[in-house]
């Protein structure tokens, strides 16, 4: 405190440089050493900075497309690790690995710090002015650009961001929205508006006696883990659930299957009819379905399901068998179900088992419906990049927007993406990283990572009622030259709808007067401003909404499968399952050494891609841990490392997704391949989605080898040392545990 | 220990341990003992708690080649185990077992450091002390769960090129090389709650405080408190199941769970694992 009163903080705040000002010199503070004036944030900390103490921010995860809500612990300015918010439903204050590690993708050594602009074939840095001068002479209004030589890519999104994008689009009169996910829920959701007549339902499995989940690798992957995990947990508490995994390879779940089942990728749907035949022979299940279903359905008995599916026969009546003693049960589906030609007819035929069953009402019901349309999700799907390609390729787009997706990474390399997106004159990627996608494009802009933006979020898998995740940044940004995509996109808005949205200078007050806008629906009394200041600590809105009705109908066209899923092919004699990583997902975060080093939990892998091949197969071909294969479909070929896997059918091989970057930074550049690239032109066939699961590929061993670098040591099992030791659940006494 | 606490506690000092009574409100010796309880049964392998450690513990990323060679630094890891009697398939899955510093009582590390780095604290931890210890590496050799890792390279220099450093945790170091570093159950974590709750004349509350594990667990698979507390979730679990901290061989139901690994070397683990349960009628 000086002696006219006035503090240096009050000093700088009227000056307009509160805040981040600290960072401001000439105080006299200089470093012995260099010279260099320094700062002293201790001396005179910020508003709510403790020196010393750690502080907790609610905010939500984006790490994938769950909207789990997280708290960021706060230290000195800086955020230092990510926990799980308790008042969020969906993450119930716990958190994965994906999300701990957003806090490297903000400090990651390799993220773009200022805008670039290609040069010839290089990317040069530009200013910001000189960018967004570019930007409004190709696409403002005065560009005079049309909306239907508009594109905007963008990843799945949810809540104002996607708001304000959808305004932009339609400011533009363009149509040309594309939301694109590599990992789309798409045919699952599609099967399921066929069946239920709703994107998704929600499923109950602590209700759940039985679970028999066909590829669904709920506890890794899919719509909500964190969620799902917790929901496991209750599932396995006294009266403790069954688990039973159907899948050509072992996901995370199944390695938690109480029985794990390798079937033939593409047969799950015959499995599923298999044992509805069985089930609908019980006079109880009579009734329960049309009698045109009971007649195909009966053409699948044990024998032929065994032939085409390459399952034992007896379990297809035992499976059945455990599904008629074990009520109420859970019957789902997953990717690799859906990722067919048959995609919808597979997971349809899936369902099947809970209308039987009599499940539906019991463990699947609605999930509430949003008040707010506007803020869901938009969920992701593979014809969207299919579409935008096709006009690339016809050069119909004078300019392209890419936004939250990788597509020149993840589009197979069949669509020749990458020469169609060279075609368009003007390409603009919002970006934290140089991914490949942003390595072609003319502009690349470096937007603020989840962690120093403001947003809202809805999550597409919603436990109870509706939950709005509120973002908050959980620190400054860390370099000037970086701009929120908030204030972008609403600039951009501003540039041609300028009356509408006037009165508000930046996203955060946008955003803010649309949350105040929330207050009444959930009847909260006190004044705006509390009611905002709440909704930031508390991290979460809950909005309880009407649940949607869901019945279920099913028409037997929908259950007509393909008699030859199966059907040899003396070229590519294998099965291609392309495994999604529970940590990488589609492979954008594939730059965090967190995630490189988290070894993958079923082969214990690290830093590296690997071919999954059955002992049975590996001993035909002669092939060992390590050696180098060659593994060919009819679109291309990845050299990849054999490890020998018994968890995963005979005729198939599985390489994980997410790996085999040309570019994002050091820790995934050169590290492993791409099986995105492989795959072949075979789409599903009633949504037009890439069939993911459904390339051929041959196998060839170059005579090469080098060792796998993973976390298992030379032997694999317990050697009858008591190191996890397993009790029967007939003798577990679960109900007698605290 | 200073000469005059040793010789003022000298029937404490002198008993071999653990002892029964040594931690008990009771008698004072020690107001804390943190344990664990890990649920093998709802663990999914997930690997939620060893990427949290590596955020919470400034644990540094050693790349592949260095992991290749066995330098990899993860406090906690998740093995995987295939059965035995496997056929063609896994048909009853696998078997993940997350393993870190057992914080034994009688800890094989402890007594062969010839430099006292590694000793045992009174709240039970068995700590490291990076200042005093000179690599020798005997107490990783000594380590029946092979959980102590060691600094062969100088990590601060490499594992986290700017600005990653912004990461990381101040309430604990950087390990430089040449020391032996392991789990501590987040000690810094514990030691800020015993302040706390010291300043304001109780003790630490059951749940009050956790390791980064077990507050990330997604299925809430690990139970950790003060087990000198009866009341605590831990303590009850462990009583529960019948295990008990100062047995090498349990007495208890066979239906039960509860079990200490590699229990029959005696060294007193404070980390009691329940059994993985299987449907062996699916």
């Amino acid at each position: 405190m000086s002696e006219s009163g006035i503090n240096r903080r009050d000093f700088l705040k009227v000056l307009g440089l509160g805040g981040s000002s600290l960072a401001l010199t000439g105080c006299g503070n200089t470093d012995i050493r260099s010279g260099d004036e320094v700062i002293m944030p201790n001396v005179q900390p910020e508003d709510f900075v403790v020196p010393g103490l750690s502080v907790y921010y609610a905010s939500t995860c984006r790490q994938c497309g769950s909207a789990c809500g997280v708290m960021g612990r706060v230290r000195e300015g800086r955020v230092l690790k990510m926990e799980g918010n308790p008042a969020s439903r969906i993450s119930g204050g716990k958190i994965c690995g994906l999300g701990q590690a957003a806090v490297q993708v903000q400090y990651n050594p390799d993220r773009l710090t200022q805008p670039m602009m290609k040069v010839g074939s290089s990317l040069q840095p530009i200013s910001w002015d000189k960018a967004m001068a570019l930007l409004d002479e190709k696409t403002g209004p005065k560009s005079g650009i049309k909306g239907e030589e508009f594109g905007f890519l963008t990843g799945a999104m949810s809540g104002h961001l996607n708001v304000l994008t959808q305004n932009y689009m339609e400011s533009l009169d363009s149509r040309n929205h594309y939301v694109y996910e590599a990992l789309s829920p798409a045919i699952s959701l599609a099967a399921n508006r066929r069946v239920y007549g709703v994107d998704q339902p929600r499923l109950h499995f602590d209700k759940a006696k039985l679970i028999v989940s066909f590829g669904a690798d709920f506890l890794g992957t899919g719509a909500s883990p964190v969620h799902f995990a917790a929901e496991y947990a209750k599932f396995r508490k006294a009266p403790r659930g069954t688990l039973v995994q159907i899948e050509p390879k072992m996901t995370m779940t199944g390695g938690n299957a109480d029985r794990w089942i390798a079937i033939i990728p593409g047969t799950e749907g015959v499995f599923a009819l298999g044992i509805a035949n069985q089930l609908l022979k019980h006079s109880e299940f009579t009734g329960t379905v049309p009698a045109d279903i009971v007649d195909l359905v009966s053409k699948y008995d044990a024998d032929t399901v065994s032939r085409i599916t390459g399952v034992r026969s007896e379990l297809v009546g035992h499976v059945a068998s455990l599904l008629w003693e074990k009520t109420p049960s859970l019957v789902i589906s997953g990717a690799s179900v859906e990722g067919h030609a048959h995609g919808v007819q597979n997971a349809v035929a899936v369902q099947l088992l809970n209308q039987i069953l009599g499940n539906v009402g019991k463990t699947i019901d609605g999930q509430a419906q949003s008040p707010f349309p506007q803020l869901s999700p938009a969920a992701g799907s593979f014809s969207a990049l299919k579409a935008m390609n096709e006009k690339m390729g016809a050069d119909e787009f004078k300019a392209v927007f890419i936004h939250g997706a990788n597509p020149v990474f993840t589009a197979p390399s069949f669509m020749g993406f990458r020469d169609n997106l060279r075609k368009v004159p003007f390409k603009v990627a919002f970006v934290n990283a140089l991914d490949e996608t942003a390595e072609e494009c003319d502009l690349v802009l470096p937007i603020f990572t989840a962690v120093e933006e403001f947003g809202s979020n809805v999550a597409w898998y919603q436990p109870e009622g509706v939950e709005i995740t509120i973002q908050q940044p959980l620190m400054n940004q860390l370099y000037p030259d970086t701009r929120s995509m908030g204030d972008i996109m609403l600039n951009l808005v501003k540039a041609r709808k300028a009356d509408e949205y006037k009165a508000w200078p930046d996203f955060f007050s946008y955003l803010k007067t649309a949350i105040i806008n929330i207050k009444p629906v959930v009847k909260y009394t006190d004044t705006d401003e509390h009611f905002w200041y709440d909704t930031l600590s508390n991290g979460v809105i809950h909005v309880d909404g009407a649940p949607q009705q869901v019945s279920a109908k099913f028409a037997a066209t929908d259950l007509r499968l393909p008699a030859s899923a199966n059907a040899q092919d003396p070229v590519y004699p294998f099965y291609l399952v392309p495994s999604e990583r529970h940590y990488f997902r589609d492979g954008r975060h594939a730059n965090c050494g967190w995630l490189q080093e988290s070894p993958d939990p079923m082969t214990t892998i690290v830093w590296d891609s690997w071919a999954e091949i059955h002992p049975k197969t590996a001993a035909s071909m002669g092939i060992k841990e390590g050696d180098w294969l060659e593994i060919a479909s009819q679109n291309g070929m990845l050299k990849v490392k054999a490890y020998v896997f018994p968890g995963i059918h005979p005729d198939a091989i599985s390489i994980p997704l997410g790996q085999g970057h040309e570019s994002l930074g050091r820790y995934a550049k050169g590290v492993g391949v791409n099986p995105f690239r492989i795959l072949n032109p075979v789409f599903e066939k009633d949504t037009g989605e890439l069939a993911l699961y459904g390339t051929r590929v041959s196998v060839r061993k170059t005579g090469n080898s080098e060792i796998v670098v993973k976390d298992e040591g030379p032997v694999n099992t317990q050697m009858g040392r008591k190191l996890v030791v397993t009790l029967p659940a007939d003798v577990a006494q679960l109900s007698k545990e605290i | 220990m200073s000469i005059t606490n040793l010789l003022n506690n000298w029937s404490f000092y002198r008993q071999k341990r653990p002892f029964r009574g040594q931690y008990d409100l009771n008698k004072q010796y020690s107001e804390y003992k943190w344990a664990m309880a890990l649920d093998l049964d709802i663990c999914t392998g997930c690997n939620a708690c060893t990427t949290a450690c590596y955020a919470e513990n400034n644990l540094p990323v050693v790349g592949k080649e260095r992991y290749q060679h066995g330098y990899a630094m993860h406090w906690i890891r998740i093995e995987r185990y295939w059965d035995e009697n496997m056929g063609e398939f896994p048909e009853s899955g696998t078997s993940f077992l997350p393993m870190m510093c057992q914080q034994c009582e009688e800890a094989p590390c402890e007594t062969v450091c010839p430099v006292g780095a590694t000793n045992h604290t009174n709240d039970g931890l068995n700590s490291q002390n990076y200042h005093r210890c000179i690599g020798s590496r005997y107490c990783s050799v000594n380590c029946p769960y092979k959980v102590r890792y060691f600094n062969f390279w100088n990590y601060p220099s490499t594992a986290w090129p700017s600005p990653l450093q912004d990461q990381l945790n101040p309430d604990l170091t950087v390990r430089t090389k040449g020391v032996m570093e392991k789990c501590t159950f987040c000690v810094q974590r514990l030691n800020e709650a015993k302040s706390r709750a010291r300043t304001e004349y109780r003790l630490v509350k059951d749940g009050e405080v956790v390791p980064a594990c077990v507050q990330a667990c997604p299925t809430n698979a690990i139970t950790f408190g003060n087990i000198v507390d009866p009341k605590s979730k831990v303590a009850k679990m462990w009583k529960n199941q019948q295990v008990d901290l100062y047995k090498d061989e349990q007495e208890k139901d066979s239906s039960m769970r509860g079990y200490r690994i590699l229990e029959d070397l005696r060294p007193f683990p404070s980390v009691m694992y329940m059994e993985r349960v299987r449907d062996m009628e699916a």
